[in-house]
């Protein structure tokens, strides 16, 4: 699996971001909350195969990915991206917590989890810098 | 007496009179020959095909064993310097006894040769006899067979030469039929039932004897004189040959024997037989392990065994799986059926059955009920897993909903809160606003995964059970051996029992400690959860414990509480792996 490009994140802010969730009202606040913070938000998409997808087509840096998504689960959607070259870093958020998901988020290969109603600029930040939340 | 077993008295004088009458002229010419063993071969013979055409008398067995034993003494009678006598006895008494010996062979124990093969290799040995007794009818001559002495006019063509011909011919196409025979047999035995199989054997030993006579025959010689080692042989196959009739006699009556044994399961059913035990006895008594026994569930077309679990009736085939379905009714209505194999004799079936009748009236009421109990319990398993399924449905709803919209909200709150130049005031409602936002996400997020645990569809009971006491108030250690999935109403059933036990720990045991074991052996999966507290927990009070208890039940497991005072409890659930 190609190293996702990780350090270029933290040392290299703003990085340009893609937010992969079905929520349209969520997407419209990530979106707002992480520009607001100096993050370019270069696209959305609203299930996991667009997700793959769009990941492929812009190569943002970060992917901001709900995990539970109407086609596929965001824990597919980590692979799929992971198995193209130079993959982006990515977070996995959800409105559930991270206990519901057990061992699954470690495994999986995503750089950390933000349950949804917390996310916010600093734990964006604390993830990105590796620690996992 | 019947006026038929007058008739079989008189044949059966008929017959001694024509086996004593053969060796009283062998005698009188002074034949070298053991006349007492020649004798009674003959008359086992006789007696044998008596025997049984008195007992199977629509069987063609019987009639052929006198045929045989009456065929062999056309050489005793032949020894009379009489017209055509002589030749009848050097040809009929000596080559006809082979193919109705196969006939019985290959017939028995019906009378009937089954197969085309069978009656293709029968009708060659006889055509191969008649030939041969054609043949020597027509050319035989006593003085250029090695019996200058014979008294007796030699045959309308007398030939030397083609009499031996034709012997020698006989005797090498002989060789082949032989084999053919042996095949016909094999086959038989490889295309039989298991209870054809059973029935067969006495056939199997008669052809090992018939084999072993043929073999001593070729060492032997009638002559006490010529050589003492050959003459031994001829008396050792002429007491194979008597031990024939003995073999197939036995046989035919077996099934008479097997009535008896009717009355030996009247004699057994009359104590209480545990649940299958009849359909064992059944088939004990009529000697087919391949029997089985189903019951008639009360107003319906279906069928169940004695545990009450549904099982079609076979439908017609043929062949060594083929089954016999034999329907016992009582009033004009369906109790069971014995499907058995199609080889066992029908009235025996039916007399069986017949003696059964109250046993078999019995466990169908036993059957109904345990289907009854089955058809409850499939019934109670339906509503957990629709129930099940409803609570995934709400906590799915709930993640998508509201859980969605909370979220988004606190988002948006987080955001205005943290915008610059907000008022302080607004800043600090904005900020109450939010904590109190966080915790009606936590309680709602508690209260989704009380309705269904995410983590047990996502990841599966070890890890669900892990995440469950990494919540839990009290230090709960979790060991697990194993780490695969389960069918979901097992791994729910499982997951709610470790759920509602660590629950009453928290609230009743009074406990420092618990301990949470789950393993799998031999199908079964065991969840143990124990505590140290105080115990004396009632399990019948409160609708937790018995709750659980009908959820186990429902995937046909079990649920113990050991709860002694002082000695902490102890939950023991067991639950099969294929429910």
């Amino acid at each position: 699996m190609p190293a996702a490009r990780e350090n270029a994140i933290i040392w290299a802010m703003p990085c340009s971001v893609l937010i992969v969730d079905d929520h349209p009202g969520f997407r419209a606040q990530a979106r707002a909350l992480l520009t607001a913070a100096g993050y370019d938000v270069v696209g959305e998409a609203a299930d996991g195969e667009s997700g793959v997808r769009v990941a492929r087509d812009l190569s943002p840096d970060l992917v901001l990915l709900d995990v539970q998504l109407p086609d596929i689960t965001g824990f597919e959607v980590v692979r799929r991206v992971h198995s193209e070259p130079n993959p982006p870093a990515i977070v996995l958020i959800s409105s559930r917590d991270a206990s519901d998901y057990g061992r699954r988020i470690g495994r999986s290969g995503a750089l950390g989890f933000i349950s949804k109603a917390e996310l916010s600029a600093p734990a964006l930040r604390a993830v990105l810098e590796g620690g996992r939340r | 007496m019947t006026r038929r077993r007058w008739w079989l008295l008189a044949l059966g004088v008929v017959c001694v009179a024509w086996v004593l009458g053969g060796e009283w002229v062998s005698i009188h010419r002074g034949v070298p020959e053991n006349h007492f063993i020649d004798a009674l071969g003959g008359l086992a013979f006789l007696a044998g095909g008596l025997i049984a055409l008195d007992r199977r008398p629509g069987n063609a067995i019987g009639p052929l064993m006198i045929a045989f034993g009456m065929v062999g003494y056309f050489g005793n009678w032949g020894n009379l310097n009489l017209p055509v006598l002589p030749l009848l006895g050097v040809s009929i008494g000596q080559w006809a006894g082979a193919p109705i010996l196969a006939q019985i062979a290959l017939s028995y124990p019906t009378g009937r040769l089954r197969t085309t093969f069978d009656r293709v290799v029968v009708g060659l040995i006889y055509a191969g006899a008649i030939g041969i007794c054609v043949v020597i009818l027509l050319v035989f001559d006593p003085r250029s067979a090695g019996c200058p002495a014979c008294a007796w006019e030699p045959a309308p063509f007398p030939s030397g030469p083609a009499y031996l011909a034709a012997t020698s011919f006989y005797q090498r196409g002989g060789a082949v039929l032989a084999l053919l025979f042996f095949l016909a047999v094999w086959l038989r035995f490889r295309r039989a039932t298991p209870a054809e199989r059973r029935d067969l054997t006495p056939l199997w030993v008669a052809v090992c004897v018939i084999a072993l006579s043929y073999l001593v025959g070729a060492f032997a010689s009638p002559s006490p004189l010529a050589d003492p080692f050959a003459y031994l042989m001829w008396e050792l196959q002429s007491l194979l040959q008597i031990s024939l009739p003995v073999i197939f006699v036995w046989g035919l009556l077996s099934a008479r024997l097997a009535r008896s044994a009717v009355g030996d399961l009247v004699v057994e059913l009359d104590r209480p037989l545990p649940p299958g035990e009849l359909q064992a006895s059944l088939s004990r008594t009529l000697r087919d392990p391949s029997l089985e026994l189903l019951y008639a569930r009360d107003g319906q077309d279906r069928w169940v065994n004695a545990r009450g679990q549904p099982e079609p009736l076979p439908g017609p085939g043929a062949g060594p799986g083929a089954r016999t379905v034999m329907v016992v009714e009582r009033d004009g209505r369906p109790l069971a059926a014995l499907i058995h194999d199609p080889a066992l004799d029908r009235g025996l079936v039916r007399a069986a059955a017949a003696a059964a009748g109250m046993a078999i009236e019995n466990e169908r009421l036993h059957a109904e009920v345990r289907a009854q109990l089955e058809e409850a319990r499939a019934s109670r398993q339906r509503i957990v897993e629709a129930g099940d399924r409803e609570r995934r449905r709400v906590e799915r709803n709930l993640h998508d909903g509201a859980q969605q919209r909370l979220a988004t909200l606190a988002l948006s709150l987080a955001m205005i809160r943290d915008r610059d130049g907000a008022d302080p005031a607004m800043a600090a409602s904005l900020a109450r606003a939010s904590a109190e936002l966080r915790q009606a996400i936590d309680e709602l997020r508690e209260l989704a995964r009380g309705i269904h645990p995410a983590i047990l569809t996502e990841e599966g009971l070890p890890a669900a059970v892990e995440s469950l006491a990494d919540r839990s108030s009290l230090p709960v250690g979790v060991v697990s051996d194993f780490d695969a999935r389960l069918p979901e109403p097992v791994e729910t059933a499982a997951y709610f029992v470790v759920s509602e036990s660590l629950a009453n720990i928290t609230k009743h045991a009074h406990a420092s400690r618990a301990r949470v074991e789950l393993s799998r052996c031999n199908g079964t999966l065991r969840v143990e959860v124990r505590d140290d507290g105080v115990g004396g927990a009632d399990a019948a009070r409160g609708s937790g414990l018995l709750g659980l208890a009908d959820r186990v039940a429902a995937v046909r497991g079990s649920i113990r509480v050991e709860t002694p005072p002082g000695g902490g409890t102890r939950v023991l659930a067991e639950i099969p792996c294929n429910a």
